[in-house]
């Protein structure tokens, strides 16, 4: 009996404890919050190399120079929006890129020289962070249902989607009316398109009820293989075609355009930066700060 | 005080050994800390150290069970209130991201995966325990290969699936392959666990078996197998639990997609999957807490069935 | 005659069962060496195993960081959480009060079912911002975070062969140690759990092996900068999670090369798995 009484003794002290730890965390985070104070070490999140998101960012703010990363080496990777937002949203420290179509409250995307990322920016090429979504589909391929599905999303009607998920549509004046073709149609490719085509799917299976379209959420590198392979319909890319998928027979259209917002923590009393500073994080040169603070002043 | 500790195996082995019950003093196990205590400050001393010991393991445990604890209440406080009953409606859609496909295509790759590894698994077993030889290198062999499978991480059984399933064998993106990878994944947990079960047979029923004149298959089937089968559906059980809770190898095989794949060769994500996918662009996060809910509703459900299971084989012992 | 006609061909069943896992194993090293080694021997095998300079972007591929930082977690993961869970195995097989003995268990064996990519995010909103503030540093991901999330995920594994290593061991040692005025505690410490020990070091083998494997849950709290480990807080990329980084997007050489890390965790297990049962064997003899 008195190992039994020990034993809950152990038991509360542990539950208190982990509340205790609990409630920390909590009160810690707001006092981050309330603490306006903007200096500490920068901490760097880019993403995995070879994804469509750090190659357009590195291209972007001008971080390959003679074909070489210039990222810092010990920047934290990451290969998931997800953990991005969650790390930027705790993390007062932190700064990061994400598609501008996954912005949401937690973090706070700021200024590229004084333009914010929103569609109207991108659109009229004042925000210069973007990079295009493409679909690519064999050469000379005569699937009619593919071909159907390409001009559904080139449509006013599919661009409109595209635009109400808060990516930027490209000039599209054609309109597309239902063809009454049915069969299958698999879509795959890069996760940061996956989103907005499953919704494009959903409205051109409304106007096409005959006809199936699955999305498959993989990666660009599969989307453009997969298509070559005859596994995917149509590939999704968020990234240009390489030379050499462009030679095993692929061409690609392009789809629609997406910012790339640089995003920090709410607390972070920094809203602007210009691409040279970017670039001077995200090569290591300024690594405080409180070094942006005083470039602003 | 400390002396009525109640010991479990302890008791139990004097239950099951009457060589030992013989060998203790007439006061039993007690009587040695009693005459110590009133020993010199030197025994004192060695009693400190005993203590120190069993606080020692105390919280150590306590710290088991705390970190379990701190799992448990993580994952009902962040998916608890995003569990909604819209996210189990039969479609998935961007706008309500129902994990009900999901749960379907679980089930379709639990129930034949383990089709697929489990008379595979068995047979095996059944090969290694009843007929080979036990120092062959055949034997010595198999249970090499069979517990480096178990020791492969689950990513480069992705990648292995991705290249002979869903490439060469050019069965696409599609649950078969997921399932496929997924049977060869879990073959050596139910050959370990077939082989324990079998193990566990007493020879005497292999005898009498024999002695009443039937041959090694009717005893495999009629005697062995319905003796072992507790301990073999414990490792259903396991097998389940671990297919359930695998992303790494389906990623690359089954795809993503949140329909249910009736047909085997569509792909189909399952439950672990689908959390993957609905946190991978940030997009859907409370949803991807609910569904960590219910994947320990489903691991609860699985170590529930094996501690039954459990019980019950303790009861048919006794 | 059919009988026995039957009889062998079920024996050959059974074996051709038994077959299957030399046969798997066999078909994992046959696809994944031919991509494997051709990408080894481009690269160039001394700077593929002893350089740490992975930029796959400018065709360098050294995954000597990679290597050191899958063995530091392991180590890590080993040293926080064999302690704590041999103490649970002497725990429940010595001390538990026959009331506890299955909450406790079961609560164990929960921690081995949850999904690595629960444990996974689990690390990433309370341990990393946790640690982040107990040390104080830029961020809160890498070794320590990592070996303590690896810590939890092996718990179950440890917990449950050390306990069984525990009550395999000679009830009369028990015995003979109290009979010769041993306390319980040191009788547990001192005799059943040193004859334990051949039964524990396979748990903690085992535990290596699985952290060396873990991927999802590692990927979302070690950083992953691929660079050589400084420190304890410094973040950290692995073999798996290198794979899983980089393999939606590579192609050619890169891949083969990615390949060739998965044929390097295959080689460190089977290595580990040889070792192992020889070592049991010679236990045996």
């Amino acid at each position: 009996m008195k190992t039994y009484r020990k034993f809950k003794a152990v038991l509360a002290a542990s539950v208190t404890a982990l509340s205790l730890a609990g409630c920390s965390v909590k009160s810690d985070a707001a006092s981050a919050e309330s603490a306006q104070s903007t200096s500490g070490q920068i901490a760097v999140l880019a993403r995995e190399e070879g994804s469509g998101t750090r190659g357009a960012f590195t291209e972007l703010f001008k971080l390959a120079e003679d074909d070489k990363d210039l990222t810092k080496a010990d920047a934290e990777i990451t290969n998931s929006t997800a953990v991005m937002l969650t790390t930027v949203s705790q993390n007062p420290n932190a700064i990061g890129y994400i598609s501008a179509g996954s912005l949401n409250d937690s973090v706070k995307a700021v200024s590229i020289d004084n333009v914010y990322p929103t569609v109207e920016s991108v659109m009229d090429g004042s925000y210069t962070v973007s990079r295009p979504f493409l679909i690519a589909e064999k050469e000379g391929s005569d699937n009619k249902l593919a071909q159907d599905f390409k001009s559904y999303i080139l449509s006013q009607s599919g661009q409109s989607i595209i635009s109400d998920e808060g990516y930027v549509p490209i000039d599209a004046d054609a309109v597309y009316e239902a063809s009454g073709l049915s069969g299958k149609l698999t879509v795959g490719g890069s996760s940061s398109v996956t989103p907005v085509m499953e919704k494009l799917a959903e409205a051109y299976q409304k106007e096409n009820p005959d006809i199936q379209v699955s999305v498959l959420q993989t990666d660009s590198t599969t989307g453009a293989s997969g298509t070559v392979e005859g596994i995917y319909d149509i590939g999704m890319l968020s990234r240009d075609l390489k030379p050499e998928e462009e030679s095993q027979g692929l061409e690609s259209t392009v789809i629609a355009r997406d910012g790339i917002a640089i995003i920090v923590n709410p607390s972070n009393s920094i809203n602007e930066l210009s691409k040279e500073q970017v670039k001077a994080v995200y090569t290591g040169e300024i690594s405080d700060w409180s070094e942006l603070l005083i470039d602003e002043n | 005080m400390e002396n009525l500790r109640p010991s479990v195996p302890v008791r139990r082995i004097f239950k099951a050994d009457p060589e030992s019950l013989r060998c203790r003093l007439p006061g039993g196990w007690n009587t040695a800390r009693e005459s110590k205590e009133s020993h010199s400050s030197r025994t004192i001393e060695k009693d400190r150290q005993g203590k120190f010991l069993r606080v020692l393991t105390w919280s150590g445990a306590g710290f088991g069970f705390l970190i379990m604890a701190s799992m448990v209440i993580y994952i009902l406080v962040t998916g608890l209130p995003a569990l909604q009953t819209s996210l189990f409606s039969w479609t998935y859609t961007t706008d309500n991201v129902s994990m009900m496909p999901a749960i379907i295509n679980t089930l379709i790759t639990v129930v034949l995966t383990l089709a697929v590894s489990l008379p595979a698994g068995v047979g095996a077993a059944v090969y290694l325990e009843e007929y080979a030889p036990r120092q062959s290198r055949f034997v010595a062999l198999v249970s090499l290969t069979a517990e480096t499978l178990s020791g492969i991480p689950s990513i480069v059984f992705g990648l292995f699936g991705m290249l002979l399933f869903v490439y060469q064998m050019n069965l696409g993106l599609s649950l078969l392959s997921g399932i496929l990878t997924l049977s060869v994944l879990i073959l050596p947990l139910i050959l370990r666990t077939s082989q324990e079960a079998l193990r566990a047979v007493p020879d005497t029923m292999r005898e009498a078996s024999y002695a009443l004149g039937a041959g090694r298959l009717r005893t495999v089937f009629r005697v062995l197998l319905p003796q072992a089968a507790n301990g073999i559906f414990s490792g259903i059980l396991l097998a389940s639990g671990r297919i359930i809770g695998e992303s790494a190898a389906l990623i690359y095989t089954a795809g993503t997609l949140a329909e249910p794949a009736f047909n085997l060769m569509s792909p189909g994500a399952t439950l672990s999957v689908h959390m993957y996918k609905l946190l991978n662009e940030g997009l859907f996060m409370s949803q991807a807490a609910a569904v960590s809910v219910v994947l320990l509703l489903l691991c609860v459900a699985m170590n529930l069935g094996q501690f039954l299971i459990r019980s019950r084989m303790m009861k048919g012992k006794n | 005659m059919i009988q026995t006609r039957r009889e062998s061909a079920m024996k050959f069943v059974f074996a051709g069962c038994a077959a299957m896992s030399v046969l798997c194993v066999a078909l994992i090293c046959w696809f994944l060496f031919p991509n494997a080694i051709p990408a080894i021997l481009k690269i160039g095998p001394a700077e593929f195993f002893f350089s740490a300079d992975w930029a796959p972007e400018q065709n360098r591929f050294g995954i000597l960081a990679m290597i050191a930082g899958s063995l530091c977690l392991a180590l890590g993961a080993v040293v926080l959480g064999v302690p704590i869970g041999v103490l649970c195995a002497v725990f429940l097989v010595y001390y538990c009060p026959a009331k506890l003995y299955k909450p406790f268990s079961f609560a164990i064996s929960l921690l081995a079912g949850i999904p690595s990519i629960v444990y996974g995010f689990f690390g990433l909103t309370v341990l990393v911002p946790l640690i982040q503030k107990c040390f104080g540093t830029v961020s809160g991901k890498g070794i320590l975070c990592s070996s303590i999330l690896l810590a939890m995920m092996i718990l179950p594994t440890i917990v449950s062969l050390s306990e069984s290593a525990l009550r395999k061991t000679d009830p009369a040692i028990y015995d003979a140690s109290r009979a010769l005025g041993a306390s319980h505690d040191r009788t547990v410490f001192y005799v059943c759990l040193p004859a334990a020990v051949s039964g524990i070091r396979s748990a903690v083998v085992l535990g290596i092996g699985r952290a060396i494997g873990e991927t999802m849950a590692v990927i979302m709290v070690a950083g992953n900068a691929a660079i050589f480990p400084s420190s304890l807080l410094s973040p950290v990329r692995t073999l798996t999670t290198g794979i899983v980084l980089e393999m939606s997007y590579a192609t050619g050489l890169h891949r083969q090369a990615l390949i060739a890390l998965g044929a390097v965790l295959f080689v460190i297990i089977l290595v580990m798995n040889l070792y192992f049962s020889s070592r049991k064997r010679k236990e045996m003899c």
